[in-house]
């Protein structure tokens, strides 16, 4: 119940915030250099965020429903929600509002021009680049068929190591395991570290493990491999909160020990649903492999940053091409390995 | 006059939600009873029987067993070897099912055996031939190489009994064992439960919903009613106006033959 509110004042709260913020914008049109003082832009958005709470409190108590409102609510008000048309609902003028604004600040942000779009002089370069891409210098086939080889076992490898740890990792970051207060502190700081691990870019790893290790598939692999023990156990952990409870509970009255009660109430049911997410996994670090190789990973992404770096694009086009069959060969057969491990 | 194999003291469960399943409930089971509990969906019945085995923790009062208060047991290795006692079994089966049925017979032996030996599947020559003993006791001993989700509920249920037989318990809960089954095959689940009990001897605490069922085979009964028992006895004093203050006014008997 109280955190139903909590949950709805924040959430209209940071929406009128953002939207007074876009207005201010507007209205004031400041100078970069006042866009760029953080702490007094912040403390002004955390003033409107208070404000924000109290016009969310105020409206809802004149039974005008917010978008948070309307997205928290708790069942049994739902219940009872009136069938009201949403051009007549505060909440219904808030999500078009935003909507509308979001898209328009967006176009801002990114600089978005037709003008540049249609501008000949401009248009006829880039139609050249990519002619050449479109033709290939097939002389480099066999080094690119080569390192692209290479990429491959890099991505299996890390893939393969990162199984056994995160298969451990996995029940130690699921909520339904992990319910004693103490291990409900593991469970939490074991989350905040993978997610820390998996919002670092592979190629910052890569990086990191090039000054370590060297430039070369190594260091590629070791970057794929960090990425994917955080990457797996996030998803195999997802896998072990959904399980179904029954045959917990039918191992648990056995007397059997924890251990025992994951080896064959869940491991049964999650093992299917691991190796899809497992071959997926391998699917995406082939991809991301190139990446990698073009901060120093070795592997085919190597050779393409070379090539891309001197503007040798009917080489690029091969390297394309090779990445391009592999990709679509690995995607066609994970997609069987999966719909056949349903 | 049989000794007690269990007594209830003023048990209270309320959930963390602050719901109170059960509002100091008492009762005693004497050793080879077959005694059922009866009330409507939500009068705190599955609750009381995982709070015997502690796959729920009691809020307060006492569950002596064999005269041990096993409401108090905090340590994991005292409730596990409160639950190798008393054994389990449940509406929806809870088996394992990609393992075989053998397998999921052996399970019954986990609490008795260290975990690494467990899950490299060292059971012992005894324990085999007990499972497949058990096995045969409820008649499916030709299945014993099938998966288990290839069998049907009433199979399945079978298969839950014979692992719970495994445990060698004293005590035996049965949370609505027949409640997903249909009519002719609540029977055969139903006369195995009384031939565990009357043959092997173990007690029987059982939830059941139907009381054509209860007056079958019930050797005592107790009603919940809201977390509280509102009766107690022998099932043939379940007349018309007992039926209606259990089960509310107005509610009709649905008989299963």
């Amino acid at each position: 119940m109280k955190s139903y509110l909590f949950k709805r004042s924040i959430f209209d709260s940071v929406l009128f915030a953002y939207l007074s913020c876009v207005a201010l914008v507007v209205i004031l049109d400041p100078t970069e250099q006042s866009m760029l003082m953080l702490g007094r832009n912040a403390l002004i958005f955390g003033l409107l965020l208070v404000v924000g709470v109290f016009v969310s409190y105020l409206l809802n108590k004149k039974g005008l429903k917010t978008l948070g409102e309307l997205t928290f609510e708790p069942p049994h008000r739902k219940a009872v929600a009136k069938d009201e048309t949403w051009y007549k609902t505060v909440w219904g003028w808030e999500l078009l509002i935003f909507l509308g604004v979001t898209v328009v600040v967006g176009i801002v942000m990114t600089k978005v021009s037709i003008l540049k779009l249609v501008d000949v002089d401009h248009f006829y370069p880039a139609m050249d680049l990519f002619k050449a891409i479109v033709q290939p210098n097939w002389e480099l086939l066999p080094r690119a068929v080569l390192l692209m080889i290479e990429t491959i076992f890099l991505a299996f490898l890390a893939t393969a190591l990162a199984i056994p740890i995160a298969f451990v990792l996995c029940f130690f970051a699921a909520k339904n395991i992990m319910t004693h207060p103490a291990a409900f502190a593991v469970y939490v700081t074991l989350r905040t570290i993978l997610n820390i691990t998996r919002s670092t870019e592979a190629f910052i790893w890569a990086i990191i493990f090039t000054v370590w290790v060297g430039i070369g598939p190594f260091a590629g692999m070791l970057a794929l491999f960090i990425h994917s023990i955080a990457s797996l156990t996030k998803q195999y952990s997802e896998i072990v909160e959904v399980v179904d409870e029954g045959p917990i509970e039918g191992i648990q009255a056995t007397g059997a020990t924890k251990v025992q009660t994951i080896w064959f109430a869940i491991v049964p049911q999650v093992i299917l649903p691991f190796i899809s997410f497992t071959v997926y996994r391998w699917d995406i670090n082939i991809r991301m492999a190139t990446i990698v190789g073009f901060v120093g990973g070795g592997g085919i992404g190597y050779l393409l940053s070379i090539y891309a770096n001197q503007a040798m694009w009917h080489e690029v086009g091969t390297i394309i091409v090779v990445i391009a069959f592999v990709v679509w060969a690995m995607d066609t057969a994970s997609a069987y390995l999966r719909e056949a491990l349903k | 006059m049989s000794e007690t194999v269990l007594q209830v003291k003023n048990l209270v469960k309320t959930y963390p939600n602050g719901t109170q399943a059960l509002k100091g409930v008492s009762f005693e089971v004497k050793k080879g009873e077959f005694l059922v509990i009866i009330g409507l969906s939500g009068s705190g019945k599955s609750t009381l029987l995982r709070c015997i085995n502690r796959l729920h923790d009691p809020t307060s009062g006492e569950v002596l067993f064999n005269g041990q208060d096993i409401a108090k047991a905090t340590k994991a290795s005292e409730i596990r070897e409160v639950r190798t006692k008393i054994a389990m079994i449940f509406q929806h089966f809870n088996l394992i099912p990609r393992h075989t049925v053998i397998s999921n017979v052996l399970m019954g032996r986990l609490g008795f055996m260290g975990t690494m030996k467990a899950i490299f599947g060292l059971f012992s020559a005894k324990d085999r031939n007990d499972a497949m003993g058990y096995l045969n006791l409820v008649g499916i001993s030709e299945k014993a190489k099938m998966r288990a989700d290839n069998l049907s509920g009433g199979q399945q249920q079978r298969v839950a009994i014979a692992r719970a037989l495994t445990q060698n318990p004293e005590l035996l809960l049965a949370d609505e064992p027949v409640a997903s089954l249909d009519p002719a095959t609540c029977h055969t689940v139903m006369d195995y439960l009384r031939k565990v009990n009357q043959e092997l001897g173990i007690t029987v605490i059982a939830n059941l919903h139907f009381l054509s069922l209860v007056r079958q085979y019930a050797t005592r009964v107790i009603a919940l009613k809201g977390g509280e028992v509102v009766f107690e006895g022998d099932p043939k004093m379940i007349n018309d106006e007992w039926f209606q203050k259990i089960y509310g006014q107005g509610a009709k008997e649905v008989h299963i033959n």
